[in-house]
């Protein structure tokens, strides 16, 4: 009886402890390795033919199974189409996706090649996690532009996988309705800001019909804003840089945000709301710009990235949504940021060329077309910029504005002079640092103190913010 | 004699072999306690010694991650201060208000087996939802509050996007949710004795000092083992944060395991966050050992003071 007990409470706790080691496997299994089923179907009749052993690299994504397997579908055409390579997709859910490959580093298990968000490449960079991937583009017909470099210390550590700019999005309708003209799509004709704040009183209105500055204009009873300038903190920077401040000095190295061009940059977006009174009140505590103002029908113009046009303006198209693209008003300089998670190659790989050869190969824009169709992503070789033709394939379908409208206010603005690359493409810590910012400006757009106070207040702990507080 | 000593001895054996069965049947809680709670608490200790930021080894800095929390994190204060406020303004409308429902539930009024259900069913709400339908509500601009505010004339009010509202309309929402103490205290409400009330009224007591000095007394152990929980659960809140301000505006609700949620999975530094974790715990436990230190004044024991 008691060996019995012994032996049931002996099994109890060997069962508590395969728990525990079940939950680390079932860990491992969360990234699907999505391969397996494909493997046999492709490389079946390749086997044969190639004698030579190919070299096995893994690529990490963030996204679903689904989109794993989607992929690895692309990654097969790769694996069959020369027999020195084989790439396996790993895909890893975005929220777990940085943890999971901090974890693998550790350990010294990091897949040979694989995406990383924008605030975290030069982090890894200066830790030495990634490798020089200058020489990727060498001998080819076209590079990516220019801006969407990663640079560290000059070298090039990645390129990033897909090109994104800031925009400014507006209702047509509500356009109509108050008889004002169209935002410009052209960069020659960007508005000021001062005609930009002019537009936008016209199209604000109270319950009773009357703009800011009218008699008897009710603030209180806005029903329809004029404007909405999107205020988390990466996209501020580019009111700072147009109003000839900036976050950081060129080269990254100095804190430029206490300037007085930057600081009266910022407050010139927070006095939309409490000055101009035609924006609505935004304290950058969500990320959903698009979808509070165009979307919900409340605002009739609004800054944010061109992904929005794939990710929710396509939908709300369909719904009835006429919407229109143009290129951002200015300060004193004409500037918009571009941005884009990066494609890297991880520095513990054994195979530094088949991954490079594999990314170039992968990152060509055939291999995106359905992100890229769907205008969620833009391409990142010039020359679906520059050569017409190519432009017509990629912006000529239904999910897009009308062609010339967004040729005009994204892809040649986007190859233009204004288009400046966002502060992590050459910045250390951007993330302690816009956390830092938007928590210090937290007060600044309702009010209660200035940017100038509140900027200047905190400007050692912003500096020190972007040491990375060492 | 043997007569007599052999059931005596055979409770004897049977008392051992009872105990090492206890024994044994504990090894698997006592193994998961150590290696899932001591295991780990011990070693968030040891990284919070450490520059740790997952990438590069750890290296040993000693007490440097709590000196540059204490003296140069730009958060650690207002964090600190938002959570205690956070958890009082919580804690004690919580307490009141599932206090009261409690006590009108507990009378006999129709559908009261409906209503039961109803004030706890925010309780057992998905979180993400919650927050999403209260952020309708509490909306700067378009919201619903403030849509009955200008109905009636009166000003907005920024709630959620005002530093100073924010943490109010946050506790707001957890009183709301406080559906399960709610249910606590209608179990306790049930066990009062009815012949204290009995006795009382014949006495003369009104229904006030009826509730002043029976119901409360009798209640005083539930209402300690509630104030502990909601404490606890008030001074790790996180939720609201991470669904509705992030944080802000500015710190305002930068409660203190946001904060260490950004350190370790937003800044990957691990090292420090388990410096701030030791911190929450610090705050965590001179709350509970406060408590603790004064419940015997205040608690009520129907068995006397048996300690």
């Amino acid at each position: 009886m008691n060996t019995g007990k012994k032996i049931g409470a002996g099994l109890l706790s060997a069962a508590l402890v395969l728990g525990v080691v079940g939950c680390g496997n079932n860990e491992d299994k969360e990234t699907n390795t999505t391969s397996k089923g494909t493997d046999t179907t492709t490389n079946s009749p390749d086997t044969s033919s190639s004698t030579t052993e190919k070299v096995k690299i893994t690529y990490s994504m963030w996204g679903s199974a689904e989109e794993g397997s989607v992929t690895q579908k692309v990654a097969d055409k790769f694996n069959a189409s020369q027999d020195k390579i084989e790439v396996e997709v790993v895909s890893i859910p975005w929220e777990s996706y940085m943890t999971k490959l901090n974890t693998q580093a550790t350990g010294g298990q990091l897949p040979d090649t694989g995406m990383l968000k924008e605030d975290g490449v030069i982090q890894w960079s200066s830790e030495g996690m990634l490798n020089d991937v200058s020489a990727m583009y060498e001998g080819s017909d076209s590079k990516p532009l220019d801006s969407l470099a990663y640079k560290y210390q000059g070298k090039t550590v990645a390129y990033a996988a897909a090109n994104e700019i800031l925009l400014l999005y507006y209702n047509k309708d509500m356009f109509d309705k108050a008889g004002v003209a169209y935002p410009p799509s052209v960069l020659d004709k960007a508005w000021t800001w001062d005609e930009f704040v002019a537009a936008a009183k016209k199209l604000t209105n109270d319950k009773n019909g009357k703009h800011p500055g009218d008699d008897g204009f009710d603030a209180n009873g806005i029903v329809q804003y004029g404007a909405s300038v999107e205020n988390l903190p990466w996209q501020l920077e580019t009111w700072t840089l147009s109003n000839g401040g900036g976050f950081y000095s060129a080269d990254g190295t100095d804190v430029r945000v206490g300037e007085d061009a930057s600081i009266e940059a910022i407050q010139k977006v927070a006095d939309l709301y409490l000055k101009d009174h035609v924006a609505p009140l935004s304290v950058g505590q969500t990320d959903d710009g698009i979808q509070r103002t165009i979307i919900a029908g409340t605002v009739a113009m609004a800054t944010n990235g061109a992904w929005n046009v794939g990710t929710s303006l396509n939908t709300a198209k369909d719904e009835g949504l006429k919407y229109g693209v143009a290129v951002l008003p200015y300060m004193k300089d004409k500037v918009t940021l571009n941005t884009g998670g990066a494609n890297v190659v991880f520095s513990q790989t054994k195979h530094p060329k088949e991954a490079m050869e594999w990314l170039k190969w992968y990152n060509s824009e055939e291999n995106n077309w359905g992100l890229i169709s769907s205008g969620i992503w833009m391409p990142t070789l010039q020359k679906w910029y520059t050569d017409e033709a190519l432009t017509h394939k990629w912006v000529d379908n239904p999910n897009f504005p009308p062609y010339e409208e967004y040729k005009s206010a994204v892809v040649d603005y986007a190859q233009s002079s204004a288009a400046r690359p966002a502060s992590w493409f050459f910045t250390n810590y951007t993330t302690d640092f816009n956390t830092l910012l938007g928590s210090v400006l937290g007060d600044v757009w309702t009010g209660k103190t200035t940017a100038k106070d509140a900027i200047t207040k905190n400007l050692d702990a912003l500096k020190a913010a972007h040491t990375g507080n060492k | 004699m043997e007569t007599i000593n052999k059931p005596l001895k055979r409770r004897s054996r049977y008392n051992s072999s009872e105990a090492r069965v206890a024994y044994i049947c504990l090894i698997p809680a006592f193994l998961g306690l150590f290696f899932l709670t001591y295991a780990p608490l011990v070693g968030v200790l040891g990284i919070s010694l450490t520059n740790w930021t997952g990438l590069k080894s750890p290296e040993f800095i000693g007490f440097d991650n709590y000196v540059q929390l204490f003296t140069k994190d730009p958060y650690i204060k207002d964090s600190i201060i938002a959570t205690i406020y956070f958890a009082f303004l919580s804690v004690i409308g919580s307490m009141v208000y599932s206090f009261f429902i409690a006590m009108l539930l507990n009378r006999k009024i129709p559908a009261r087996g409906f209503l039961r259900a109803v004030f706890y069913v925010p309780f057992v709400l998905p979180a993400a939802a919650i927050y999403v339908g209260w952020s309708w509500l509490y909306e700067a601009n378009f919201g619903f509050f403030n849509f009955l505010l200008s109905k009636v004339g009166l000003n907005k009010v920024l709630f959620i996007a005002d530093s100073s509202y924010v943490v109010p309309s946050l506790s707001l929402i957890s009183v709301w949710l406080s559906g399960n103490l709610i249910v606590i205290f209608l179990a306790g409400l049930q066990n009062v004795p009815s012949v204290y009330h009995e006795a009382a009224e014949v006495d003369g007591a009104g229904g006030w000092k009826r509730f002043i000095h029976i119901t409360l007394p009798s209640m005083s152990p539930i209402i300690f083992y509630n104030l502990l929980m909601s404490l606890i659960a008030n001074l790790q809140v996180v939720t609201p944060a991470l669904a509705l301000t992030n944080g802000g505006p500015g710190n305002s609700s930068r409660f203190l395991t946001y904060l260490m949620y950004d350190q370790a999975f937003v800044n990957y530094k691990l090292g420090y966050a388990c410096a701030t974790t030791f911190v929450i715990f610090a705050i965590l436990a001179v709350f509970t050992a406060l408590l603790f230190k004064t419940s015997n004044r205040w608690i009520y024991n129907e068995g006397g003071d048996d300690k």
